[in-house]
């Protein structure tokens, strides 16, 4: 695709946020996950918008989620995406099912890949990769 | 419906560059070739060309590859997109073309793509540009590549339907069958179920043999409406339905892992043909992964929900099975170079219309079906094609 090639691939990816993530970004800094709550229609979203996604209110705040939550799918990952994930390998990924409803990506702190199985409880790990960002992960309950 | 696209357009031309490995020839470079070849199969002037819809190149650093190609071919179309839908580019430039065609915007358009994924970019480049189609923010920081998404979906059928490695690896053994019978293919040598197993992993439960090739090539298909058809062949491949769906960008917004758009896109081009799954009789489908082909069997109706694996260990997607499925060898074993890969599937569905596949043909293949998707199932596109007989 063009314009794929203009990253340094030694170099990981860094979420630049945008108006839409800032706040959510900043949270992970405090090691606090913010779901976005739809004063009218209830709905609960992590993926950071203007407007709830089912009602398209801009009634919506900022609320902490728990951080528990429940493994809906993983995969561990051997085969580095790029040079940039090398160093990581093997690393699991994992499909999150938040107590608050919805999923996330994210990936598991440690390497306990035998423990790994669908359902089983995790808990938010947030963990500092540079100065500027903080990733949401998890650990094994 | 009201509106239908069933045997208004037909695809006249197919044409091939090399595929596999392919050194020292640009994506533009491999298309025009395509193209060339696909016009001399057709009998066609470049000049009656009057449309051109591509996808886009990963070694190519033009955003605008549909225009950059008929630069390189000096042809001034009136009618031009390079569409991004990932892995299902081929099947809505397929879909795009016939409605164009249908509506007056163009006679005559070239559907064509190409790339050089494993000549022009070393193995972790053409992994990175790949894997730089997830969301920068949302997943790529965690390292998922595109496999991935399409593994988590595959690990979790496994859990909900009994879908067994064994299954799986079934796929890739009977799709290197098939390309074993293909002139061109990228790889023939025969494998066993163990032989996948025991290829390295990958990303769970995807080893080494579960996942496609990376190669080089391009491939042309003219397609041009109906009345005007038989002008150019006695085997004009009728396109008589297509249908598409795109349920989430996320992953993690993807209603159902274990079931796709497929579901909706299949049932679009079936009703806009008048067929259902029962009545096709080859099958080309998108294989980025073993565990995509049995998902989509599924969702496309040739078998039920979750009875893929077995129905796949039953000899079903080969030669005197229900639905022989990508005989020319797919992605896994034929080529896979990129978004031209599924191009690749329309090319040989047409063939086994024509009658054209020697000894891969299937015995009397009137009513086809292609279904790509791409982006971890986010993008969907099908297509039902049919011989002249079927209208």
């Amino acid at each position: 695709m063009s314009g794929s090639m203009g990253g340094d691939p030694t170099v990981k990816p860094v979420p630049t946020p945008d108006g839409d993530s800032q706040a959510m970004w900043d949270g992970f800094k405090e090691g606090k996950l913010l779901l976005q709550h739809c004063n009218d229609c209830g709905h609960v979203q992590y993926y950071q918008q203007a407007m709830c996604r089912i009602c398209q209110s801009g009634n919506i705040e900022h609320r902490e989620a728990s951080g528990r939550g429940t493994i809906h799918s993983y995969s561990v990952v051997y085969r580095a995406p790029g040079p940039a994930f090398k160093g990581d390998v093997p690393y699991a990924v994992l499909l999150v099912d938040l107590e608050e409803g919805p999923k996330m990506i994210s990936s598991l702190v440690g390497k306990d890949f035998d423990a790994l199985d669908f359902d089983v409880p995790v808990k938010l790990q947030t963990v500092q990769v540079s100065d500027e960002v903080t990733l949401p992960c998890f650990e094994l309950v | 419906m009201n509106r239908s696209l069933r045997g208004k357009v037909a695809i006249v031309g197919v044409g091939q560059s090399p595929t596999g490995r392919v050194p020292g020839r640009s994506p533009l470079d491999l298309t025009a070739e395509a193209t060339m070849n696909a016009l001399a199969d057709a009998g066609m002037k470049k000049s009656e060309i009057d449309g051109v819809l591509t996808g886009s190149a990963f070694a190519s650093s033009f955003h605008r590859f549909s225009i950059a190609l008929s630069e390189y071919l000096n042809i001034q179309p009136s009618y031009s997109n390079t569409l991004q839908v990932s892995g299902a580019t081929a099947g809505a430039a397929v879909n795009t073309a016939a409605a164009a065609i249908n509506s007056g915007l163009a006679d005559t358009v070239l559907v064509a793509c190409g790339d050089s994924l494993l000549s022009g970019m070393t193995p972790d480049m053409a992994m990175r540009a790949m894997t730089e189609s997830r969301d920068q923010q949302y997943e790529m920081p965690f390292g998922i590549p595109v496999a991935n998404t399409f593994a988590m979906t595959c690990l979790r059928h496994m859990q909900q339907y009994g879908t067994t490695s064994e299954q799986l690896a079934q796929v890739a053994v009977t799709f290197r069958e098939h390309a074993a019978r293909t002139p061109g293919a990228q790889k023939t040598a025969p494998i066993t179920v163990e032989d996948v197993l025991n290829s390295k992993m990958v990303t769970t439960p995807y080893h080494k043999l579960d996942c496609s090739l990376i190669s080089d090539g391009a491939v042309a298909l003219i397609l041009t409406s109906a009345e005007k058809a038989y002008d150019y062949t006695d085997d004009p491949i009728f396109i008589l339905g297509g249908g598409e769906y795109y349920s989430h960008e996320h992953i993690f917004l993807m209603p159902d892992i274990t079931q796709t758009g497929a579901v909706q896109s299949a049932q679009k081009a079936y009703d806009m043909a008048g067929v259902t799954a029962a009545d096709i009789d080859v099958a080309g489908i998108y294989d980025c992964f073993t565990g995509t082909v049995l998902m989509m069997l599924e969702d496309l109706g040739f078998c039920k929900k979750g009875e893929s694996g077995p129905f796949v260990q039953d000899g079903q997607i080969t030669y005197g099975g229900s639905i022989p499925t990508n005989t020319h060898g797919g992605m896994l074993s034929y080529a896979h170079p990129g978004i031209p890969a599924a191009w690749l599937h329309f090319a040989e569905v047409v063939r086994q219309l024509r009658g054209s596949c020697g000894e891969r043909q299937v015995e009397g293949a009137e009513l086809g079906l292609v279904h790509t998707l791409g982006a971890g199932f986010s993008t969907q596109a099908t297509t039902v094609l049919g011989k002249g007989s079927t209208l």
